[in-house]
């Protein structure tokens, strides 16, 4: 035994503990910033590079000046993406975490229709709802004499936060089924109604359980949101598009939509690391 | 969440049913002080982005002209081939100026305002080192093309060439440069313009005859065609050719000139 861990013992200054390669898990050494960092720059240089050196030689602008110039309006668009994206998550969780507390109904009717509406939007392609929600939903909705504009942008927002929806609900249901039943046998002797035990106890127990996979689901999200150039919102792949064909060359092509992927990239890899963290942090010890 | 679906859908059917019993389109326009143009912005030198983010080219020109001759304001929404029609029979354009070829099937569905503003044809651009001679010499090859493009359909019937269609311009010239096809299918004007100012186009040529030539229309709702707003918009067009608006448009966005811009304004002269 450690006598150093003994309580009672004389404290005394233990050696300072090394880190050693092996104390960080294998994923940690493979996975990290700086890892993420190199892997870009080996991307950017093997890419936009042999072009560069072309460019050079031509007397036309650098590939690098073009998407250096292009940059406040690629950022605008991805501005628009990010945007989207956090609206379609926060609609999807809103509705899903009502979703999810459905499917646990004691009532077997509300459990049912809540496991069916939850398998329809999990299980069905991301841009068929998109289509479905452009082209149901009317531009503006006249409502008591008011017309309420509804840009393809708030279509494509619901569109996204369906299947936000259906999956939010899958991860409550397995979280709320994941509390052990005796939270709900003590909540019940205390006198607790169902909707209290549900709304002061088993949801927020819930929240460390759902938060790793909800940002994964929304690194998912930010990925997909160039899904909603096809139904002709001008998002940053849109905006790419046409910043391709201002330009015409047929050599920017590839770094062009390099570069998006690595605005991707910066944005949904730190989240996918936090992501990681916490499910290690939270993860269940027995 | 399926219920509020139904409801949207039904809101979607009364709005759509209060949007067609409304009075004059041109009255609602004025009054709301903006005319809401669907153009291109993938289609340089005729619409496309600046690096500032701005639009620029020839139909919004177009489209800020007829702006200011109703003395409103204008908005530009950019449209695809694909949902330029639906746009505006939902009515989320007032106007469209968007390279769109006037033909039957599609006046059936949109009012195409008469006269033509603009005229193109089918060519192609291909490297010189092919040596196209005939648009029989295109049999069998792969053709670079553009999805959705009216014109595949009868030049793969007549001459019979292996298409492989893009979603964009960019992706379609990428191909052609590594050789991935011999040609490039598209509109001649396109072609005309590209050839004469891009450096990159230095080896290419465009070899063959112009075939089919499409008149473009500026479209409005098909039950406006008729009405005082599709009235005021062929009037437009024409005072476009007769004053020789259109040609010196043209010109300043560096389009080579255009027969079609000549010979309808000596017409209307």
């Amino acid at each position: 035994m450690n006598p150093g861990r003994i309580k009672g013992h004389l404290p005394v200054l233990l050696p300072a503990r090394k880190l050693m390669l092996s104390d960080i898990p294998l994923h940690d050494r493979l996975f990290n910033v700086w890892t993420a960092g190199a892997l870009l720059i080996a991307f950017l240089v093997t890419a936009i590079g042999p072009s560069f050196a072309q460019a050079e030689a031509a007397p036309a602008r650098s590939i690098l000046t073009i998407l250096f110039e292009w940059t406040p309006s690629i950022a605008k668009a991805f501005g628009f993406n990010v945007l989207i994206s956090i609206m379609a998550m926060a609609i999807g969780t809103v509705l899903g975490v009502g979703l999810g507390v459905l499917q646990v109904s004691p009532r077997s009717m509300i459990r049912r229709l809540a496991w069916i509406v939850t398998q329809f939007f999990r299980n069905s392609p991301w841009l068929v709802l998109l289509f479905y929600c452009i082209l149901l939903i009317p531009f503006k909705i006249t409502l008591f004499g008011m017309s309420v504009p509804f840009p393809g942008w708030i279509k494509a927002v619901i569109g996204l936060s369906l299947p936000v929806m259906a999956y939010m609900s899958e991860y409550m249901r397995g979280a709320i089924n994941s509390i052990p039943s005796g939270q709900w046998e003590s909540a019940q002797s205390l006198g607790f109604t169902r909707f209290q035990t549900m709304r002061d106890i088993i949801l927020p127990q819930t929240i460390k359980r759902v938060l790793p996979p909800w940002m994964n689901l929304y690194a998912v999200l930010t990925m997909a949101t160039p899904l909603v150039s096809i139904v002709g919102v001008n998002e940053v792949m849109s905006l790419t598009r046409a910043a391709l064909s201002a330009e015409s060359r047929v050599d920017l092509l590839i770094p062009m939509y390099l570069y998006i992927l690595c605005w991707f990239f910066l944005y949904c890899y730190p989240i996918s690391t936090l992501t990681g963290r916490l499910e290690r942090r939270y993860s269940v010890k027995l | 969440m399926k219920k509020t679906v139904k409801i949207l859908a039904a809101l979607a059917m009364t709005a759509g049913f209060a949007g067609a019993a409304q009075a004059d389109k041109l009255d609602d326009i004025k009054a709301a002080g903006k005319l809401v143009v669907g153009i291109k912005q993938d289609y340089k030198p005729w619409g496309y982005l600046t690096v500032d983010g701005e639009l620029a080219g020839l139909e919004i020109d177009l489209a800020k002209d007829v702006a200011s001759r109703l003395g409103v304001e204008v908005e530009l929404v950019p449209v695809v081939a694909s949902n330029r029609m639906e746009f505006l029979q939902q009515g989320r354009i007032d106007l469209v100026i968007a390279t769109m070829g006037d033909n039957p099937d599609r006046r059936k569905v949109v009012g195409m305002i008469e006269p033509n503003y603009y005229a193109g044809g089918t060519n192609v651009i291909a490297p010189k080192a092919v040596g196209l001679k005939s648009w029989e010499d295109l049999r069998g090859k792969d053709v670079c093309a553009l999805q959705g493009s009216y014109y595949n359909r009868r030049v793969t019937q007549l001459y019979g060439p292996t298409l492989v269609a893009f979603a964009g311009i960019p992706e379609a010239t990428s191909a052609l440069t590594n050789g991935n096809c011999v040609a490039f299918l598209y509109d001649n004007t396109w072609i005309e313009s590209q050839l004469a100012t891009e450096a990159q186009w230095a080896d290419f040529e465009m070899p063959l005859v112009t075939e089919d030539p499409q008149a473009w229309s500026i479209a409005v709702p098909l039950e406006e065609l008729d009405a005082p707003y599709g009235k005021m918009m062929s009037e437009i067009v024409t005072d476009w050719h007769k004053t020789g608006f259109l040609i010196e448009r043209n010109a300043e966005n560096g389009i080579a000139a255009s027969p079609f811009l000549q010979e309808q304004h000596d017409l209307l002269k």
